[in-house]
């Protein structure tokens, strides 16, 4: 080649095509692992925070995403939804399941987050998600008094609390309105 | 001899971490347990293996001007699919890790060899230099993130190692924790090896 820009020129292009290239065929090649996995992560939140429920179903017309549970015969044994909130570095997803009859808090599973690994990041373990459960849905959650923090990751507990205090009582509205509970 | 030489170095003698103290900001970071430093350090060593691989087989074709956005181009590839592989197929790691996986870019033990290393040898020298690299990188992020754990959680790959009395030292898995644990390693092994190399002198 005579002309040396346009041989630079060509060669970054070539590579960036190269690249390209590539990361198209990684990317068709691993979505639908991935969003297998979201969906799957999805299931099991649902089912999990819902202890009775052996499936669900999408409520229709709601603000955000709420499944009700169905026990083995079929009968309504709670909802669940989710959540979404501020958190130390980034939005906090949370999946709740909430029995309307008895008005309590059945379980919570974090969906996504972006916390500190190691340290925030630990409010997806069972010892901190698991004082949830059985709480009233007009409990305040404080932490250090109601519920223990993850050590070394106040915030990231604390917000947890927050995203459930203000998300609850417009779920249950939400649930009631769209005919649950019948 | 020659050949198993380009692997071995990476471990000990041109350990990143510990010799060259490069790519600081992941050792930093991600080394809080176990676990975690060994993920970070296996996907850090695929893409120095690749981009290494990829880098000496464009040795030839790769103008001097444009060998670094080239390099970085190539790197770049490799941590997007190092990226979307372990969120396909790893989830769990993924979770943990997934800020950091984006962040090996940066990370300078990759573009360092490719410019010192693979852009002025074979194919098959840089590949294995790229994996003695890694390796080396492997070990002392899994070293670094054990130390931390059992200090700092009292558990090593996420198995208890002590009873309901351990009063775990937070400070450990806290950044601090990083700098005080890489700072003492570091000492102890120039420590050492400076003895090695004055009784080898005399």
């Amino acid at each position: 080649m005579k002309n040396p820009i346009a041989r630079l020129i060509i060669v970054l292009a070539l590579i960036s095509i190269g690249s390209g290239l590539f990361l198209a065929l990684t990317y068709t090649y691993t979505i639908p692992h991935i969003e297998a996995n979201a969906a799957h992560d999805q299931e099991v939140a649902i089912l999990e925070t819902l202890p009775d429920a052996v499936s669900f179903e999408e409520l229709k017309n709601t603000e955000f995403p709420i499944y009700v549970g169905l026990d083995s015969s079929g009968n309504e044994v709670g909802f669940a939804y989710v959540a979404e909130g501020g958190g130390f570095q980034g939005m906090i997803g949370l999946m709740v399941g909430v029995d309307p009859e008895q008005e309590i808090i059945t379980g919570v599973k974090i969906l996504s987050h972006s916390e500190t690994p190691g340290l925030g990041a630990r409010i997806t373990e069972a010892v901190f998600l698991d004082q949830f459960a059985q709480k009233s849905i007009s409990d305040n959650f404080i932490v250090k008094e109601d519920i223990d923090g993850v050590t070394g990751a106040t915030f990231s507990s604390k917000s947890v609390s927050a995203i459930l205090e203000q998300t609850l009582p417009k779920a249950v509205e939400q649930y009631r309105e769209s005919g649950g509970g019948k | 001899m020659k050949f198993g030489y380009e692997f071995i170095k990476g471990l000990w003698d041109e350990n990143p971490t510990f010799r060259l103290v490069l790519g600081m900001c992941p050792t930093l970071a991600v080394t809080n347990a176990a676990m975690n430093g060994l993920s970070m350090g296996l996907a850090t060593t695929f893409v120095l293996v690749g981009s290494n691989i990829m880098v000496s087989a464009l040795k030839k074709v790769i103008p001097d001007e444009v060998r670094i956005p080239s390099y970085v181009i190539i790197i770049a590839t490799f941590v997007t699919i190092a990226d979307l592989a372990l969120a396909a197929f790893f989830p769990e790691i993924y979770r943990v890790l997934g800020l950091f996986i984006p962040l090996i870019v940066v990370n300078c033990i990759i573009l360092a060899r490719a410019e010192a290393f693979a852009a002025k040898n074979s194919i098959g020298k840089s590949a294995l230099d790229g994996l003695g690299m890694g390796f080396g990188f492997t070990w002392a992020l899994t070293f670094l993130g054990i130390i931390r754990e059992i200090l700092g959680m009292g558990s090593v790959f996420g198995i208890k190692l002590f009873g309901e009395g351990f009063v775990s030292w937070i400070i450990f898995i806290l950044p601090p924790g990083a700098f005080l644990t890489l700072g003492l390693i570091l000492g102890l092994f120039n420590a050492v090896l400076g003895k090695k190399k004055k009784a080898q002198c005399s």
